[in-house]
């Protein structure tokens, strides 16, 4: 299975599932990554990380060993 | 200050995500100025204060740091947190006001869902509607009411839009508070449950939230009149809408976060920062300082020439113009960093920054500290308080000290000027862009090597984190920025002006006295007097006549070396001389000592002090007083080998030794409170003291051996 960290700039996916051992899982959730809603990669700024993803109609910046929870 | 009767008056709390508005209505509320600023974790701590007489309603109200969840992830976090329920000074919330941005709805509906859950009385206050008119949305308030059970009214807390609403709201509920039975925890707050809470907010998102033409102007008031014909055209909102991001954001951030643009942009924000403060304020000071000098000059002449005309123009004059003339520096630190700060930069900053900083053991959230420490360590030292881990949250602290804070602009501004040319101020720019990419390449260096050794010391459970929302662009509020500004401004002139008052009538008082009249009785009478008034007088020196006739022509050297040895048997010089050896080394004599010691106090007096121990002797063609400092700078002779004391080597290592020393009583103390203990503030003191005079004597002698003297 995929994760967020691995998607490309532009590139859009619908979330399936939160990796419950990452210890960010909670708060990546509570930030509104939830099963089913579509993200999108749209920046990643100079140094390749933290990745800049669209989420309900916010831009949240999340850390690519952060972001490894997100499946999609 | 809370009296007796303050805690029966009801508490009204502010509460919601980080940048939702809470500050900003809060000021509204209260007429205070406390900082709001487009980034996510601007107010760190809670504040309270009485409802505004003129809203006729006798509460007080509470700002709280933003929250994205009442559950906490870190041990920090959760003392902060905890508050919401019980805030050990301010009492328990009676009712809570929150704050929610209306463009990011479904994120932060979770806050009140919990806030619910945990049964406290909740009214929302609807934020940025302007946000989501602009996406092409409303959102009906009405409906949102009857799905939440909460009353919600939509705010703008910018110009008191909807505020009186919101009162009559609160006035209402009030009278209805019963007994207070919240819950401090939520049943079963597992993942699961967060899904379930975010599926019920997404039911109400759709009944709440309709399309409208993308506004031009302002017709809002049509687009409420129309919500129920809206409502129909706009089920269609699963492919669009709400889901959409600010247009502008997006095209801004194409840039800005850009693989190559956007650090080429960063680069050039920061370092347009940092030479415009030096640049664009050169010509205030000038006028500054021309009036103070001048002001100097005319106490003298009406006073006269004796103690209390020295003291006047010598000691209070001159160190208050020595403080005031930085106010137009400070005015364009903080004008600059307001507008970076207003327009949402800030965290793309801190989101650039992550990778390297998390390198060395910091975090992307040590930026915003990190730069806020510019201008002043004490609320940066307390802005890393939106670092979730310790250990980072440490580390940053720990070196914040060597920001350049803005009360080393007058010092880095004096030794500049004696190094560059006047008419060059593009130079002393560059140079102090120079010194800023110094201090903070230090600071680094500093961190990467204390996060080496420290390395086994990583608390288990202490997550490192960088999840960070990037709100969308704002236009700066040009009043608001300009009233932080003055705010600023202000708090300097106060915190600094008496310290510096009081500190330059000591040192005065150090440098002329024990009086050496008696001991010099075998001298005749007028040398005696003269070397008195050499010593304290310098203003008093050019308006007397007779003194200055017989301080002319070839004398000049004699007195000059009669001045000092007059000096050295001050107070001071015996202060002085127990310290000469540790300044030998660095080419330094004694009284840069005694300057140094005094800025342990405050950084800024040694301008002042300066003025005060180099006796300046006015040039009397230009009534400026840095160039004053100057002139008897330069021809100050070291007491201890008899050569010229300031030179590029010496005045170099004094800058270096600014840019390290831990000379800040305040940041010591408030580094105490925010660690919880002595350990960091001692090392910090210890070790940047330390690093201060190891690399002023290599800066000195590193520059002789290459033959810079
Ligand atoms: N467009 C718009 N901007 C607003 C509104 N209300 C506040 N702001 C701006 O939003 C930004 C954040 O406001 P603050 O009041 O500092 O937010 P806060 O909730 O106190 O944020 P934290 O202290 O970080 O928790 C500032 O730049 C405000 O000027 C609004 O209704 N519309
Ligand atoms: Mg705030």
């Amino acid at each position: 299975m995929r994760s967020a960290s691995e998607l490309k700039i532009g590139e859009k996916a619908i979330i399936s599932d939160i990796d419950n051992s990452n210890p960010s899982a909670r708060r990546i959730l509570e930030v509104g990554f939830t099963p089913g809603e579509e993200i999108e990669l749209l920046f990643k700024p100079v140094f390749g990380d933290p990745l800049g993803f669209s989420i309900r109609g916010t831009l949240i910046a999340v850390r690519s060993s952060e972001a490894k929870c997100i499946l999609i | 200050m809370l009296t007796e009767t303050d805690n029966k008056i009801p508490l009204i709390t502010l509460l919601g995500h980080p940048n939702s508005g809470k500050t900003t209505l809060f000021n509204y509320l209260s007429g205070k100025k406390y900082k709001t600023v487009n980034y996510p974790g601007s107010t760190v701590e809670y504040s309270i204060s009485r409802v505004l007489s003129r809203f006729e309603f006798n509460a007080n109200i509470l700002d709280s740091p933003g929250i994205i969840s009442l559950i906490p992830c870190s041990p920090d976090e959760k003392l902060s947190v905890n508050y919401v329920y019980n805030h050990p000074k301010h009492g328990k919330t009676d009712l809570a006001v929150v704050t929610l941005d209306a463009s990011q709805l479904s994120r932060q509906l979770l806050l009140v869902k919990q806030l619910i859950e945990c049964n406290f009385k909740v009214i929302i206050a609807l934020t940025m509607l302007d946000i989501l008119n602009k996406k092409g949305l409303d959102i009906s308030a009405e409906k949102l009411s009857e799905l939440t059970g909460c009353d919600v009214v939509k705010i703008d807390g910018r110009d008191g839009d909807g505020i009186d609403e919101l009162l009559k709201i609160i006035k209402e509920n009030i009278n209805k508070i019963n007994e207070n039975n919240v819950k401090h925890s939520l049943k079963n707050y597992d993942s699961a449950k967060i899904i379930q809470l975010y599926s019920d907010i997404e039911k109400i998102e759709k009944e709440v939230l309709f399309s409208i033409e993308p506004l031009t102007g302002e017709n809002e008031l049509i687009h409420i009149e129309n919500v129920n014909k809206k409502l129909t055209v706009l089920n269609n909102y699963k492919n669009n809408g709400h889901r959409k991001i600010d247009k502008n954001t997006i095209s801004i951030d194409r840039f800005v976060l850009h693989k190559f643009w956007g650090l080429i942009i960063f680069i050039a924000v920061m370092s347009l920062t940092f030479t415009s403060i030096f640049w664009l304020a050169a010509p205030l000071m000038d006028l500054v300082d021309t009036f103070f000098g001048n002001l100097s000059e005319i106490a003298s002449n009406v006073l006269g020439n004796n103690l209390l005309s020295d003291l006047v123009s010598n000691g209070l004059i001159a160190g208050l113009g020595s403080v005031l003339v930085f106010v137009p520096q400070i005015v364009i630190l903080f004008l600059i960093l307001g507008l970076l700060e207003d327009s949402g930069y800030l965290a793309r900053g801190a989101m650039l920054l992550d990778k390297p900083l998390a390198k060395i053991g910091l975090n992307g959230r040590s930026f915003v500290p990190m730069l806020s420490g510019f201008a002043c360590a004490i609320p940066a030292i307390m802005a890393t308080r939106t670092i979730q881990n310790r250990r980072e949250r440490f580390l940053t602290i720990f070196i914040i000290p060597l920001m350049s804070c803005s009360a080393r602009l007058p010092v880095y501004a004096l030794l500049l000027a004696f190094l560059i040319p006047q008419d060059k101020p593009f130079i002393a720019g560059l140079a102090l862009t120079a010194i800023y990419i110094f201090s903070i390449l230090s600071s680094l260096i500093i961190a990467g090597v204390v996060n080496k050794f420290t390395k086994r010391i990583k608390s288990i459970n202490d997550n490192s984190s960088f999840i960070i929302e990037l709100p969308t662009y704002k236009k700066p509020k040009i009043d608001t920025v300009l009233k932080n500004t003055f705010k600023n401004a202000n708090q300097y002139v106060k915190k600094a002006g008496p310290v510096i008052l009081v500190l330059s009538l000591i040192l005065w008082f150090l440098t002329t006295f024990p009086q050496q009249n008696q001991e010099d009785l075998s001298v005749n009478k007028i040398s005696s007097t003269e070397l008195v008034l050499n010593a304290t007088s310098p203003f008093a020196l050019i308006n007397s006549d007779t003194i200055k006739n017989q301080n002319s022509g070839e004398e000049n050297s004699d007195s000059e070396s009669e001045t000092e040895y007059d000096l050295s048997k001050s107070y001071a010089g015996m202060i002085g001389k127990i310290i000469e050896p540790v300044m030998i080394p660095l080419g330094l004599d004694w009284r840069v000592g005694v300057s140094l010691i005094v800025t342990f106090s405050a950084r800024e007096v040694f301008v002042s002090s300066m003025a005060l121990i180099f006796k300046v002797t006015e040039d009397e063609d230009e009534g400026k007083f840095q160039e004053g400092i100057l002139n008897s700078m330069r021809e100050a002779k070291n007491e201890a080998t008899g050569q010229q004391l300031f030179t590029t080597a010496t005045i170099a290592g004094l800058i270096v030794f600014f840019v390290f020393a831990m000379q800040c009583l305040s940041t010591v103390a408030i580094s105490k409170k925010e660690t919880g203990g002595w350990k960091i503030p001692i090392l910090q003191v210890v070790v940047f003291t330390g690093l201060a005079y190891v690399m002023a004597f290599i800066t000195v002698h590193g520059l002789k051996l290459i033959g810079i003297s």
